[in-house]
């Protein structure tokens, strides 16, 4: 209950300090709409025909590429959204202040992971408005059920992979392989701006060994063909093995390099 | 007399060529005011970031209220009001109530209990114009707020490094006279007071530790250190 009041209590600051940067909204607000229509005139370039890659989806570039990034760049924010908060707390001078008080490291990466999937909803839901409302993508045939369990494990994998990132900047301070990796990787490889199927064969069994390969695979299915958990089970397992196996790497990376800062004095440094 | 703060052998490598404490040894009793005085670089915030559980100790060991402060982190940290000094310890964008409300959250009070607590450190800090933004204070506002949430939670020792660093003549007196009146002689809180200034030392403290390239030179009360160097 008392990790819960303070969840909520960093949750409640995070957002007042959000609000008095007014311009920050609406700027968020404009970029999501030119990256929507970005990619709605490269939609026209190409017709509306839908390429054989795109087949099983049964929806046109410009749908799939639209609910891959909405997608991405939501569960990114458990990548690099930890670590950007505990560097941001650090530039701040206020990461000691929060360490100091009696709270459990755990409840604040929470709180901030919370936050930040919290703030990301809002890139999301204006992505879905937007798609639906003023491009006229179709959804209605959404699978929910499949479409909320490729989200939660998805996010338990990236956050994951956030803490071992988070790691890295409390030791390196600048620069995050992990973040670039896996945001670079994921990108490329990961059926994000295209489907994986366009790849060489040889790059195809790389894009295997990311967690998002899967992530977006399964929910263009279940958003747009409303396929069941039953026919995406096999990549709703490999999502969940990542969940599993990264969950408790991200955690002891994380205690390991908090220890580490902590002998070292440099928790302030930025 | 109780004892507040025991530090035994402390000792803190950054690297084996820094040496930032060797072998520091000290008490602090409950209800009096320990200064360490020395110059920067002597290693007196080090010293108190380990006491604060912020950096772990190469060897030693120290206890804040009769709890290790490794082994018993989380209850150390709940008998501790830490005062860091640094402006920027505090959220610029909230306002100065906002800052006190958020921290005394994390230091577990209820919203009831934090609002009154609030109210309470504002009048005896003097805090005025509490829902301004902290950007738009003063430094010697900032520097009282930062104290202000050191006593939030109403700690029975508190860790100040230079607590009246950035104030004015008159603003540094009146703190001083609170913390030692009022805090200590009233309400018999502890204190481990890190400072650079003599005359500040001398007027506060109730004894003294005289720290150098990370070794305590010599402990006692201010008329024995005065005695001793003259």
């Amino acid at each position: 209950m008392l990790a819960l009041i303070k969840i909520f209590a960093y949750i409640r600051k995070e957002f007042l300090i959000q609000r008095s940067y007014k311009f920050a909204f609406f700027f968020n607000f404009f970029s999501v709409f030119t990256s929507l229509l970005t990619f709605f005139f490269i939609n026209r370039l190409f017709g509306s025909r839908i390429s054989s890659h795109l087949e099983p989806f049964g929806r046109d570039y410009f749908s799939y590429t639209i609910l891959a990034q909405a997608f991405f760049t939501y569960v990114g924010t458990g990548l690099g959204g930890i670590a950007g908060r505990l560097r941001g707390e650090a530039m701040t001078g206020t990461l000691e202040s929060l360490l100091v008080t009696p709270t459990k490291m755990r409840t604040l990466l929470l709180s901030m992971g919370l936050w930040n999937f919290g703030f990301a909803s809002v890139d999301l839901f204006l992505y879905l408005f937007f798609g639906v409302f003023f491009f006229k993508i179709d959804i209605s045939q959404i699978n929910l059920l499949a479409t909320f369990i490729i989200f939660f494990f998805t996010i338990i994998a990236f956050s994951s992979l956030g803490l071992i990132s988070g790691s890295f900047i409390l030791v390196l301070k600048r620069g995050n392989p992990v973040n670039w990796l896996v945001s670079t990787l994921s990108g490329l490889l990961g059926g994000v701006y295209f489907p994986v199927t366009v790849l060489p064969k040889w790059l195809q069994a790389i894009s295997a060994w990311i967690p998002v390969t899967y992530a977006i695979k399964g929910l263009e299915l279940a958003v747009y063909q409303g396929a069941s958990l039953a026919s995406l089970s096999s990549d709703v397992i490999k999502l969940a093995l990542f969940a599993i196996i990264l969950l408790p790497l991200g955690i002891y990376s994380f205690g390991y390099a908090l220890r580490r800062a902590k002998i070292e004095g440099s928790l302030v440094r930025y | 007399m109780a004892i507040a703060i025991k530090v035994e052998g402390l000792t803190k490598y950054f690297s084996p060529s820094t040496t930032a404490l060797d072998d520091v040894n000290f008490i602090v009793k409950e209800g009096e005011i320990f200064g360490i005085l020395g110059p920067n670089g002597a290693g007196k915030t080090t010293l108190l970031k380990i006491l604060a559980t912020l950096i772990l100790p190469t060897k030693g060991e120290a206890w804040l209220a009769g709890y290790h402060i490794i082994k018993e982190a989380e209850k150390v940290k709940l008998c501790l009001g830490f005062h860091s000094g640094e402006e920027r310890s505090l959220y610029w964008r909230l306002s100065g109530r906002e800052n006190l409300s958020f921290f005394a959250t994390l230091y577990n009070l209820t919203s009831q209990r934090s609002r009154i607590r609030i109210k309470e450190i504002l009048e005896l800090l003097e805090l005025k114009e509490p829902d301004k933004k902290v950007y738009l204070y003063s430094t010697g506002m900032r520097q009282r707020l930062s104290l202000a949430r050191a006593l939030i939670p109403d700690p029975p020792i508190l860790l100040l490094d230079e607590p009246t660093k950035s104030l004015d003549p008159k603003s540094a007196y009146e703190l001083r006279k609170f913390l030692k009146e009022e805090l200590v002689k009233k309400r018999g809180k502890s204190i481990l007071w890190v400072t650079h200034n003599l005359r500040e030392a001398e007027e506060v403290c109730d004894r003294l530790a005289i720290m150098e390239k990370g070794k305590i030179k010599t402990t006692g009360s201010v008329e024995e250190l005065e005695k001793c160097l003259l």
